[in-house]
């Protein structure tokens, strides 16, 4: 439906012109119909406030409010009548956090906490407010967690991904300094076993110094000494060796790569404004590339002491390679080691210059992590006027970035930054570069966005970004795997197999009548919310609804011909929570068209309704049933008198006898060779102690005859007698003039 | 972790082991003692492993047995007697890098060395364990050891040993969290080396009766099993042991045993005649004790100090004042 259209459209179903302005539309304060339940964030509970834990590990990075409530009720309430006035206490605790933090308190959770308590307190007495103290009091020692207390805002996602970051630089912090210390402290072992070789640590005054103050008087160190001296040992470690390891050594022992340059090296912690926080890309590679020779130095001295350490240094080998070993010399995985970079940026900032910059970095292998905040996201007729000012949009540069196949990439929005936090921590602690696109649903604040475009809450919009596909959510992350599938993920998304999420509204007409059904929230509900596209929409008073009207998504799923016959609306509800139908306008239905469009490409190459996939699925399945079939087929042929039925229970094990033996081809008649059946030698000496040249062992120390004629017949038939496996066959003596032949070949009947 | 340096530079080395880079000395064994056997296979495995001979350890007691590091071209420690397992715990421990293997004997293991031997399968440290059970103490001229079968007559045992004797493999698996048991003998050493590898591959207390004969002072124990390979029986499994088609002409006597198995492990243990020859009992998912210990920081010098330092302060008594030399009471 064109613009025309829509007003032609409203004149015949009301008899009206549309009012087409925001000033019409907003004084409503109309909102998509499923919002319906979440008109006073503050009442219910949802994903915010999160908190950031203190001292967070990759398990619980971040929390919400809710869950930490949750788990404590879940250790003190027990069940009955004392467990549900504790829920109530604490949940009211919980409501009242929730409206300190979104009246803009930036606390730390225990100090909310307190602050939110004292307050429920002061409002009661007597047995309630004691019944009250005592929930209070359990549960707040029941608190495991503390950190700063966020609400959804427009500053959130960069607070969020800083926090998550900064674990993952722990981490890394962490396990750098172990491994280092390790490799230090096996470095000084090798150095102090070469000194306890020497004459020094051999000395009466040493030995006295190492024995301690106080039975020193009993012993004769000079005894011991001239002891110790006497015993020979293999002299001490090469001096370039020593050099070697003293100089790794002092690299490992003076590093200090996570502090700011000037702490100390005891106090070093991650540290992050100046050297590891940016607001630029060009500033962070500065940053880096100021560290670079440090890190050189330091995967060096590692490589070196992990090769000392294992025995495995080849001068002849390795001298040549430590000479030339620089930034060349560096493989992601040693990059992963060490700090990320993090660069926090806005999308209205982004001009040409800034994007391919930010392209580049995202193409090399360096740590560097780019935070891309997005303030208006809207495509289509709203943004048309934006557009030109703030150039590429976040989508497409994460789309842009997704093709480089370089960079890990996620996008979400800042209702699903919870969801999304194994993720953020993965590409953060991750050795290459890392895009996050984020919406943060907050289109007021800044000056650079339309002002005010939308009169919803940041957390709502940005959930219904996500929902409707406008900025769907994803994760690539290029190293996870073969194929698109593997590596894009948008699991994340609500019921992300279907077009559009589809939700149960009931709702009660003028008769008071009840109705329910399901809506979908498509990409015209998200634009809805936009004061832009108020010319967009056109309400219908009730009294006009009609057949030819239908819901948004049904609309999108008809053809072309049939859709002419339509009028698409959508629901929303006003400030006094009454629902209205809004007939669309045709520049919306296309933008939720190219919408839908988008996201099925997205689906399919996550792997989700990926038709070609499912074709593979299904011949592969064939194949391998006719496989299968083929294998049975033989399987019987070869075994006609196997029994159908498997083993019965009692049988516990099944004993085979494997039929009679087939004589060892070189047993099978008398020879007149000599010869031992080497395999089934137990290297036990007999026979070599009998002739060491006529027997001899091979390469597994197994006996064979190396020369029959280096010792007489006499010597082989003692062997084969002596050999208690008895696999020595003596065969006929080579030399007829030996005396004792006859007795001898008797002797030898049994082996051969 | 490693560097990508190091892991590119190890893979260039060409190292190459053979058999002679780990034999040491000449064995001081007797002509014809199944020990020969045992320390033929043990070295094929380390050169079919390419184990660096400075990251291989062979810990032992005392006995004929207990002898074996000496022949063996890498680091070694011959212990007290019945005391091996706990020196290679304490090797294991301090150093997991390295490759440990416990020899101990019969006399070593399940005489004297019984409390250690119960609590290093307890412990399930990673190493592979060779007892060899010849049924007899041999470095000391004969005395009957616990599995000297009822009735041998000794130096000990003049009119006869009196008891039954024990059964190493039973009591193993009798261990609740036993990880890996198997039997040996030393006269089919193709199945000896099999055995002795998959105990190797094997993370955990991987222990093996090793069968051995004593030509000096037990002549003719085992020459009803040696003399008529019927009277073995073999144990196979797709994920155990193979037996080649050579040796199963032979050793015709077979039964495919799951070594998961562990009730039909203990049944097998329990028999003698026919001789079981296999893995009889194998769980992966055992947790080793140095891995549960495992520390989560190196303990560097300067962290030990200051621990000792902390437990030494709780007993030190500071003088009130000075007169009383030290000797000052607390209040
Ligand atoms: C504490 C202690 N007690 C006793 C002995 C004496 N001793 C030396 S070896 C040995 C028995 C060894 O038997 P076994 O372990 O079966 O080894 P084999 O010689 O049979 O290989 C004994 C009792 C000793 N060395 N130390
Ligand atoms: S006494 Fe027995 S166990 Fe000891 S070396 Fe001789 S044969 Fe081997
Ligand atoms: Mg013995």
């Amino acid at each position: 439906m064109c613009a025309n259209r829509l007003a032609v459209t409203t004149l015949h179903l009301t008899g009206e012109k549309p009012h087409g302005d925001a000033d019409g539309f907003g004084p409503l304060g109309l909102r998509p119909a499923l919002f319906s339940a979440f008109m006073d964030l503050s009442l219910i509970r949802y994903g915010y406030p999160l908190v950031l834990i203190h001292g967070a590990g990759e398990d619980d990075l971040v929390l919400p409010l809710t869950e930490i409530m949750d788990g404590i009720l879940i250790e003190i309430a027990p069940r009955g009548i004392e467990g549900e006035r504790m829920r109530r206490h604490l949940l009211g605790l919980e409501k009242e956090i929730r409206i300190l933090v979104a009246g803009g308190r930036a606390e730390s959770l225990t100090r909310l906490w307190d602050r939110a308590a004292a307050a429920l307190l002061s409002g009661t007495d007597g047995e309630p407010r004691r019944s009250l103290a005592n929930s209070l009091e359990q549960a707040r020692e029941n608190l495991r967690y503390d950190g700063e207390v966020v609400d959804c805002r427009e500053e959130t996602p960069a607070r969020v991904l800083k926090h998550i970051w900064s674990v993952a630089q722990n981490n890394k912090d962490r396990k750098l300094r172990e491994t280092i210390d390790t490799l230090a402290l096996k470095l000084s072992h090798i150095l102090q076993a070469d000194f306890m070789k020497t004459e020094e640590a051999k000395s009466a005054v040493n030995l006295k110094h190492s024995f301690g103050g106080a039975y020193e008087s009993v012993f004769s160190f000079e005894e011991l000494s001239r002891i110790l001296r006497a015993r020979p040992s293999e002299g001490p470690l090469p001096e370039k060796r020593r050099q070697r390891l003293r100089s790794a050594l002092s690299v490992l022992q003076s590093w200090t790569f996570f502090a700011d340059p000037g702490t100390d090296g005891e106090a070093n912690r991650p540290t992050d404004s100046q050297a590891f926080v940016h607001d630029g890309i060009f500033s962070a590679l500065e940053a880096y590339r100021a560290r670079q020779p440090e890190m050189i130095d330091l995967i060096k001295a590692m490589s070196i002491a992990e090769l000392e350490i294992q025995n495995n240094y080849r001068e002849s080998k390795h001298d040549a390679f430590f000479d030339e070993f620089d930034e060349q010399s560096l493989e992601p995985e040693d990059l992963a080691l060490f700090p990320g970079y993090l660069v926090c940026l806005q999308d209205g900032s982004l001009e040409a210059a800034g994007k391919s910059e930010l392209l580049d970095a995202l193409s090399s292998s360096l740590p560097i992590k780019v935070l891309l905040q997005n303030h208006d996201i809207l495509d289509g007729p709203a943004a048309g006027s934006s557009q030109a000012s703030s150039g590429i949009k976040g989508p497409q540069l994460a789309a842009m970035a997704v093709s480089l196949n370089t960079a890990f990439v996620l996008q979400a929005s800042s209702s699903h930054l919870y969801p999304c936090r194994d993720s953020i921590f993965k590409g953060m602690a991750g050795a290459g570069p890392a895009l996050f696109n984020v919406f943060s649903g907050s289109t007021g604040d800044t000056p650079a966005s339309t002002a005010g475009s939308s009169h919803l809450p940041p957390y709502l919009l940005a959930a219904a970004a996500v929902e409707s596909r406008a900025f769907p959510a994803f994760v690539y992350d290029p190293g996870a795997g073969e194929g698109w599938s593997s590596r894009l993920s948008v699991g994340v998304n609500p019921q992300a197999e279907v077009d559009w999420p589809v939700h149960h509204l009931s709702y009660e007409d003028e008769g008071l009548q009840r109705h329910t059904g399901e809506v979908a929230f498509t990409y015209v509900d998200f634009a809805a919310c936009d004061r832009r596209n108020a010319g967009c929409l056109a309400p219908i008073p009730p009294a006009r609804w009609n057949d030819e009207m239908i819901p948004v998504n049904e609309f999108l799923d008809l053809e072309e011909d049939q859709a002419e016959e339509k009028i698409p609306y959508i629901l929303m509800i006003d400030n006094n929570n009454v629902l209205h139908r809004l007939v669309v306008e045709d520049k919306l239905i296309h933008a939720a068209r190219r919408c839908r469009g988008m996201w099925r490409n997205l689906q399919e190459l996550g792997g989700i309704n990926e038709a070609r996939a499912q074709e593979m699925l299904a011949r592969e399945k064939e194949v391998w049933e006719r496989e299968k079939e083929k294998e049975l087929a033989q399987l019987r042929e070869q075994t006609p008198s196997a029994p159908d039925q498997p083993p019965s229970a009692g049988q516990a094990a099944e004993v085979e006898e494997t039929g009679p033996p087939e004589p060892a081809p070189a047993a099978d008649a008398p020879v007149d060779e000599p010869y031992i059946e080497t395999p089934r030698c137990t290297s036990c000496n007999e026979c070599t102690d009998i002739n060491d040249r006529m027997f001899a062992y091979d390469e597994n120390v197994q006996a064979r005859i190396a020369d029959p004629d280096a010792g007489t017949y006499r010597q082989l038939v003692e062997a084969a007698e002596n050999c208690q496996v008895a696999i020595i066959h003596p065969g006929k003596p080579r030399n007829q003039d030996e005396p004792g032949l006859e007795e001898l070949a008797l002797r030898a009947e049994p082996f051969n | 972790m490693t560097t990508s340096a190091t892991r590119c530079l190890l893979r260039t080395l060409d190292e190459n082991y053979a058999l002679e880079d780990y034999q040491s000395g000449v064995p001081r064994w007797c002509i014809g003692c199944g020990d020969n056997a045992i320390l033929a296979a043990v070295q094929r495995l380390c050169r079919d492993e390419q184990l660096p001979p400075e990251k291989t350890v062979f810990v032992s007691g005392i006995g004929c047995s207990s002898r074996f590091p000496h022949y063996m071209h890498t680091y070694g420690f011959h212990g007290l007697h019945g005391r091996a397992f706990p020196v290679a715990e304490g090797i294991k421990l301090k150093r997991p890098d390295l490759h440990v293997f416990v020899v101990t004997g019969d006399g070593d293991c399940c005489s004297i060395g019984t409390a250690h031997w119960i609590h290093a399968i307890r412990y399930n440290m990673n190493m592979t364990v060779l007892m060899h059970d010849n049924g007899i103490y041999g470095l000391t001229k004969n005395q009957a050891s616990p599995t000297s079968p009822q009735g041998l007559k000794s130096n000990t045992t003049p009119r006869g040993a009196h008891l039954e004797p024990i059964n190493p493999v039973s009591v193993n698996l009798g261990i609740r969290n036993v990880s890996f048991v198997a039997q040996a003998v030393d006269w089919i050493p193709e199945l000896l080396h099999d055995i002795i590898a998959a105990a190797y591959h094997h993370k955990g207390f991987s222990f093996v009766r090793v069968v051995q004969r004593c030509p000096e002072y037990l002549p003719d124990r085992y020459d009803p099993w040696v003399k008529n390979p019927d009277r073995m029986l073999l144990l196979s499994h797709a994920d155990g042991i193979q037996i080649s088609p050579e040796l199963s002409r032979v050793y015709r006597h077979q039964e495919k045993h799951d070594p998961a198995d562990r009730n039909r492990a203990r049944e097998i243990a329990s028999v003698s005649d026919p001789m079981p020859v296999g893995v009889l009992y194998r769980n992966r998912n055992m947790p080793c004790y140095e891995d549960l210990r495992e520390p989560d920081k190196p303990y560097t010098p300067s962290m030990v100090g200051a621990a000792l330092n902390r437990e030494f302060d709780k007993f030190t008594i500071w003088p009130e004042n000075g007169e009383d030399g030290g000797a000052g009471k607390r209040g």
